[in-house]
């Protein structure tokens, strides 16, 4: 298992957050996390990534090494990359310079190095900076490279977060809905990219997403979380079916027809 | 002149030997009277200080407005080196430099919990204190001052005068440079950043946003602590608590803003034009004050980024564009 | 590339201006460095500018006009020694004025002893900057080793010996106590009765001067600035300290703000200083009347010294000019020995003022005659009287 999550639980003052999610997650998995609003999808992002420290008597195991209570440096230090909801772009760096920050854990040399400014850093920082833009190309943004992140678009914006996760060659990345706010079609192009990422890099995927239709064809296997607790699990045409599921997203029962047209959106 | 660049990145000393040059041969060609060396001298400290003070506002993004005590920590490290002791200028610049990261440690502290505004209150109370303290102390010759402090000698030459000591105030300004460039330029300098843009998200890439903090304001420190130290020495070798107080402090902030926070050479351009400046206009002392206030205003509302985020977005607005253009084509 | 033209093009501008400031061998430069941070000040900076105006437009000296350099220092070590040097080095003047502040002063003597330009102080008293031996230093005030002498005679013959100490942290009040408290023990062996240093810029002494209430003393010292010597001084009677315990103050009691600000506390605070305005010789009456009718101000002794100054440089300008030559440094120093040569110049100073060849506190420290006052009357209609004046001999209180 790459990811495993043991009684994980929070509570922020009486509200249970998250509450005895056990989660296993074997490599190479694209595995979609979805739940209404408040469910605590984020919550398991910010634990599992050391953002919060969870409550006495969990336990996360990521790459067969206890990561419970680790920092969060520690924990993206191991491997484990992830992005934010809210994107957290460097609004004020270039966009190679976001890119470049990414591959912080990677860089060969070390911090005397640096200020002594030998020679042979700048040779590392120049192959660093090739394999960089060659990921910007990659994900369709080597011609903004000198820009400063805050002059691209959104849908750049969600490109440019995931190459910066890319960017330390995670062994797994978690993704806070990548595709919010973007038009079908910028969607489906982010898909791809995703896609084609994941092959090249060998990567496994964990993604909250409301947009069901992402979900339902990329992942191999769906979590459902509903207020802090694991509802469902299995594969996408199981949860279709899970009348917890529905009840929970929908708040009803829905015939074949409605539910089609639900998900399809 | 692309080649050029590119030899330069190769080699990060040429550049550095080719200035030295240059800023040795300066005095010689232009100047006619004492006093622009020891305007020149000025300089150079000032702009330590300013390269430091990016390192911890510009690219860390921690407000501190107490660095004009760890400043003068290393004023009066030298100065009771030397009162103490009899230490010359060689001694007294690594303790100083030393003893001022120590300090350093202690402003980073507060940065670990406290942002923006509190912190700034914070960093101003620290360097508040140090004044103080050393006001009080007579040890420190509290409100006499330390007076005639030594001036180096080398190879039986002493650089007594404000011409001579040019040339001790001017390599360790290239060295602190040196340094300030080889750091931001770095990954450490992206981690910076980093943690100044979202010390969450740099969390998440891996960057030990604590030890990048404490990293950025004992640097920094270290470099206000030779400023500090060669300040101190500087003919007639004075210092006095009255230099370190917050008008000095705003000084420093308003050559870092004026030249571009952020900036890799924003402290350098804006030490040398607010120190030139600022004595082209010491005979209108009655507006210097209002002059500066209005030029901080300003700066801060038409130019954000100060003259440094200025060239710079012009030569990358030219760049992205001959690269659009000639994909256009 | 037009902004980058018009940015290196402005930038070198400045720097040519930097480079061509050249000097005007023709006329007499006479350079200040002075601190002009308040109305008081800016008003001492007019002073001399008129002084100066006036010298001008009456035929300047031997017919030579007379150049002004007015510089502040804000009472900041750096920019003291970096005025000095550009006077000395960049405006090429032939003699400063200057400074206000002792801590100042003591930097710039080094500047212009290697430059060789003449200094003469109007204010600084601190008698450290005599002791270092130069010989291009002169100074108008009386030395710090006169007053805390004949404060603490003046006191401990008058008043008793038991005497508490309340200082602030600043270098010539804490100076002014700690010799007086020294001279005391030397003379009488008595230690004061209470000692105590307030913090920086501290405001309410109560607790201070409850302290030293308790202990019943002959007099009380407040030493401090203006704002702190007023507030210690009023506090000493809300605090209950009787009548009968002498208040005194040091030289910043001279200054109009405290007698207007502290009104009836001002009431039998002695001094010393180096002019009254109550003095009643008619030079001082007409001294007195020309600067309050021009400035507004009841002129204390940073006026009175200023003056004097103008009036002692005036004519050893004169006999030096007779002797110039057009070289700088043989000009400066016929400047120097002219003002070297001004023996028993009486003026607005309650005593003569005479200097001497050697670099000696001896010869420097010109004005022996401090002068002892009183205010009769507080508030804004303030009255003092003089209480005596002591010439000391040269060497006094080294």
């Amino acid at each position: 298992m790459l990811l495993k999550t043991n009684k994980l639980m929070k509570a922020f003052g009486g509200l249970k957050a998250i509450n005895k999610v056990d989660f296993e997650l074997p490599a190479n998995e694209i595995r979609g996390i979805i739940g209404p609003n408040g469910s605590g999808k984020s919550t398991f992002f910010n634990l599992v990534s050391g953002v919060y420290e969870p409550d006495p008597g969990s336990y996360i195991e990521f790459d067969g090494k206890d990561i419970t209570n680790e920092p969060p440096h520690k924990v993206g230090e191991l491997g484990l990359a992830r992005t934010f909801q809210l994107l957290r772009l460097y609004q004020d760096m270039s966009v190679i310079n976001n890119v470049m920050s990414g591959y912080h854990t990677l860089v060969p040399y070390n911090f005397i190095d640096a200020v002594t400014g030998r020679k042979k850093i700048w040779d590392q920082e120049k192959v660093i900076k090739e394999e960089m833009m060659e990921l910007l190309s990659f994900v369709g943004l080597a011609d903004y490279a000198e820009l400063n992140a805050s002059e691209l678009s959104g849908g750049q914006r969600r490109l440019l977060v995931l190459a910066r996760a890319i960017a330390g060659k995670p062994k797994l990345l978690m993704l806070d809905e990548p595709a919010a706010g973007l038009s079908p079609v910028n969607v489906d192009n982010l898909m791809k990219i995703l896609m084609r990422l994941k092959e090249k890099y060998g990567l496994t995927l964990i993604i909250i997403e409301h947009i069901l239709k992402v979900v339902m064809d990329t992942c191999s296997k769906v979590t459902v979380l509903d207020h802090g607790e694991k509802i469902a699990e299995g594969a996408p045409s199981q949860i279709k079916d899970d009348n917890a599921v529905i009840e929970a997203y929908l708040g009803k029962k829905m015939d074949d027809e409605e539910m089609r047209k639900a998900l399809a959106v | 002149m692309d080649k050029f660049k590119e030899i330069i990145r190769q080699y990060p000393f040429l550049g550095f030997i080719i200035a030295f040059i240059i800023l040795m041969l300066i005095p010689s060609v232009f100047f006619t009277d004492l006093y622009q060396s020891h305007l020149a001298s000025l300089i150079c400290i000032n702009i330590i200080v300013a390269a430091g003070l990016n390192i911890v506002k510009g690219f860390c993004g921690q407000v501190t407005v107490g660095h004009v005590g760890i400043y003068a920590v290393g004023s009066y490290t030298a100065g009771c080196m030397f009162l103490y002791l009899g230490s010359s200028l060689w001694l007294t610049l690594p303790a100083a430099i030393l003893i001022a990261g120590l300090f350093g440690v202690a402003f980073a502290i507060p940065s670990f919990r406290l942002e923006g505004p509190y912190l700034a209150l914070a960093t101003l109370g620290g360097g508040e204190a140090i004044r103080l303290f050393i006001e009080n102390g007579d040890f420190f010759m509290s409100t006499y001052g330390i007076s005639n402090i030594s001036q180096p000698v080398i190879f039986g030459v002493p650089f007594d005068t404000p011409d001579k000591y040019y040339y001790i105030a001017m390599p360790v300004m290239l060295i602190a440079i040196y340094f300030s460039f080889s750091v931001l330029r770095s990954s450490v300098g992206r981690a910076f950043m980093a943690v100044r843009e979202d010390p969450i998200s740099a969390a998440a890439s891996g960057i030990n946003v604590k030890k990048h903090k404490m990293l950025a304001f004992v640097l920094s420190a270290m470099f206000a602590g030779g400023a500090g130290a060669v300040y101190a020495h500087l003919p007639p070798g004075y210092i006095h608590p009255n230099n370190y107080t917050v008008i000095e402090m705003v000084t420093f902030l308003a050559m870092v803003v004026f030249g571009g926070l952020g900036h890799i050479w924003g402290g350098i351009i804006g030490a040398i034009i607010i120190t030139i400046v600022y004595d082209l206009t010491r005979p209108l002392y009655e507006y210097q004050l209002f002059i500066f206030g209005l030029t901080i205003v300003f700066t801060i509302l038409f130019m954000p980024k100060g003259i440094g985020g200025f060239i710079d977005k012009y030569f990358i607005d030219r760049r992205f564009k001959t690269k659009t253009g000639a994909m256009s084509k | 590339m037009k902004k980058i033209n018009i940015i290196f093009s402005s930038l070198l501008l400045a720097a040519s201006l930097l480079v061509t400031s050249i000097a005007q061998a023709k006329d007499i430069k006479i350079g200040v460095s002075f601190r002009m941070l308040s109305d008081v000040g800016y008003k001492h900076g007019e002073l001399i500018q008129d002084t100066v105006a006036e010298w001008n437009s009456s035929g300047g000296i031997n017919g030579k006009k007379v150049d002004l350099i007015l510089y502040n220092d804000e009472c900041k070590s750096e920019k003291g020694v970096a005025n000095a040097t550009k006077l000395a080095y960049q405006d090429n003047v032939h003699v400063i004025i200057g400074s206000s502040c002792s801590s100042v002063t003591l930097p710039m003597v080094p500047v212009i002893t290697k430059a060789k330009v003449p200094q003469i102080i109007p204010h600084s008293t601190s008698s450290k900057i005599t002791l270092q031996g130069s010989e291009w230093i002169f100074r108008v005030p009386v030395s710090s080793r006169f007053y805390k002498i004949v404060q603490a005679k003046f006191t401990a013959e008058n008043a008793g010996t038991k005497i508490a100490h309340i200082y602030v942290p600043d270098q010539a009040s804490m100076d002014f106590s700690k010799s007086m408290i020294a001279y005391v023990k030397d003379e009488y062996g008595v230690d004061p009765v209470y000692e105590a240093q307030a913090g920086e810029k501290e405001t309410d002494f109560r607790s201070y001067l409850l302290k030293a209430k308790a202990t019943n003393p002959d007099a009380l010292v407040c030493s401090g600035l203006v704002d702190e010597t007023v507030r210690c001084l009023v506090q000493s009677y809300e605090v209950g300290i009787p009548k009968s315990v002498a208040r005194v103050a040091n030289s910043v009691a001279s200054k109009v703000e405290v007698p207007t600000n502290a009104g009836k506390a001002a009431v039998g605070v002695s001094y010393a200083a180096a002019f009254a305005a109550s003095d009643t010789r008619p030079i001082a009456k007409k001294f007195v009347k020309h600067i309050k009718s021009r400035y507004g101000v009841v002129p204390g002794h940073d006026f009175s010294q200023m003056e004097d100054l103008l009036t002692m440089l005036k004519p050893a300008l004169e006999k030096a000019e007779k002797r110039f030559s057009g070289d700088l440094a043989s000009d400066r120093k016929a400047v120097r020995d002219s003002i070297a040569g001004i023996t028993n110049f009486t003026g607005l100073a309650s005593g003569p003022i005479s200097f001497c060849a050697a670099g000696t506190p001896e010869c420097r420290d010109g004005n022996r005659t401090p002068v002892m006052i009183e205010y009769t009357k507080g508030g804004k209609n303030w009255k003092t009287k003089v209480a005596g004046t002591v010439t000391f001999n040269a060497s006094a209180g080294l």
